[in-house]
């Protein structure tokens, strides 16, 4: 090759001048990297011209390059602002793929379905015992009323027994019901009569006992109905020459004539 | 001469050492890029755009451009220079596409003449008293010549067309008027 008829050929100023495409430039390239001379004149050429341009004032503004230099600089920061943005970025990619939240409410909400099957659970024990508790207290209540009734009667009847003004009278069973008994208080100053139910059998539907006083040569006196329930009841008031006290069993409301039949006890007053 | 192979040799050093700080991507490349190809890359810019003040804008972005893709430059494949061509003509040749630049062309005829008239007779503001005398002894015609192929982005076509010569007294010319120009400096 001709070194110098291709130095001389202008096609290295071309090359400088921008004038020749990509392969051609390549081709030069080439060139030079092999032949050191055009290598050198290549940079020469460019020393001049620049040499040139300084000189002619043919070079680009110093506020190209300054302004370039401050664009990277921008460019930096943001790529730097970018790289501490893109942490979270990377976060919400890995929701994308694996919804760590959803895992976490998922969780949560199990504990929660959890703990509201429990509480419900105890709830709803709470609930029973409560309820038990109340059905308990109302039959524990109505035992106490029961007894504190019971305990009101026997203090009543030992009341009457204790009363040194009251005549007491025990009435036995008597064929109908052997095993029964109940007794009578007649109080000697107020003439009145109560009566002690101890041991009557349950009367029948629509039956009442009502208590009698036997006077002697006469028929029985209505000393009043009672109630098989209660136990000390205070009756009518009796004068005169009492001889017996009898119960009979009559139909509900009572009976003005005895049903003498149907006497369940019956007790005679002690001679003083 | 002596002084020649040491400059070359400088040359030569300056553009690998633009390379490396480009793979750094370090910002002093875009520095150097400026100093050494500026003027060589801004013709060719303006070569495409036929208007100074956008290919200034251009050859910032081209600047740009140089610095975010410096490390993927492979000099297996060319010079740099080659490279740093090929990036500012297509950055020239995306910038015609661009709407900015179609009203800047619609609004514009006969600067070019202007701007060959101003560029002739500048020189006021030289930096190097020593270079303009030295550069002063070029004669005139030569001097534009080397300014429009070298700095106003004219193909050699385009100055013969201008000047009025054939296109094989352009190439000719330009190689004497650098000559005549590396001979002074």
């Amino acid at each position: 090759m001709d070194i110098q008829a291709y130095i001389s050929s202008g096609i290295l100023e071309a090359y400088l001048a921008g004038e020749l495409n990509e392969q051609e430039m390549k081709e030069v390239d080439r060139i030079a990297s092999q032949y050191n001379e055009v290598r050198l004149e290549l940079d020469s050429l460019r020393e001049s011209l620049l040499k040139f341009a300084e000189a002619e004032s043919k070079s680009p503004n110093s506020e190209i390059l300054e302004g370039a230099l401050e664009s990277i600089q921008e460019i930096e920061k943001e790529k730097f602002f970018k790289v501490l943005d893109d942490e979270p970025e990377v976060k919400i990619q890995r929701v994308n793929i694996v919804p760590v939240w959803s895992i976490a409410a998922s969780i949560l909400l199990f504990i929660s379905l959890g703990f509201n099957y429990i509480f419900y659970s105890q709830f709803k024990n709470t609930k029973d015992q409560l309820a038990a508790l109340e059905s308990d207290q109302t039959s524990l209540a109505n035992r106490v009323s029961q007894t504190d009734q019971q305990l009101q009667y026997a203090q009543l009847r030992i009341a009457h027994f204790l009363s040194e003004d009251n005549v007491h009278i025990r009435m036995e069973g008597l064929d109908l019901s052997p095993e029964s008994f109940a007794n009578v208080f007649w109080n000697t100053k107020s003439n009145a009569v109560f009566i002690s139910v101890d041991n009557l059998p349950e009367p029948p539907h629509g039956h009442q006992y009502q208590l009698w006083a036997i006077k002697p040569g006469l028929a029985p006196i209505d000393a009043g109905i009672f109630d098989h329930n209660q136990l000390v009841q205070e009756l009518k008031v009796i004068k005169g020459n009492v001889e017996a006290f009898a119960v009979t069993l009559e139909k509900e409301g009572g009976s003005p004539i005895a049903t003498v039949d149907k006497t369940f006890v019956k007790g005679f007053l002690k001679k003083s | 001469m002596s002084l020649s192979v040491q400059q070359l040799t400088m040359t030569s050093s300056v553009e690998s050492k633009i390379s490396h700080l480009l793979a750094e991507r370090n910002k002093e490349a875009i520095q150097l890029v400026f100093t050494h190809y500026g003027p060589l890359l801004l013709n060719v810019i303006n070569r495409v755009l036929r208007d100074e003040v956008m290919s200034e804008d251009v050859l910032q972005s081209v600047l740009l451009k140089i610095w975010q893709n410096g490390h993927n430059f492979d000099g297996s494949k060319g010079s740099l220079f080659t490279w740093l061509v090929r990036v500012s003509k297509n950055a020239a040749i995306d910038k015609t596409r661009t709407k900015d630049y179609r009203l800047s062309q619609e609004s514009k005829n006969g600067v070019e003449v202007v701007s060959i008239a101003e560029s002739v007779s500048s020189g006021d503001e030289m930096e190097t008293l020593y270079a303009k005398q030295l550069i002063a002894q070029l004669p005139e015609d030569l001097k534009t010549l080397i300014k429009m192929s070298f700095f106003e982005g004219y193909t050699h076509k385009e100055i013969c067309e201008k000047l009025g010569i054939p296109l094989g007294t352009v190439k000719t010319r330009i190689r004497t008027a650098i000559k005549h120009l590396r001979s002074i400096i």
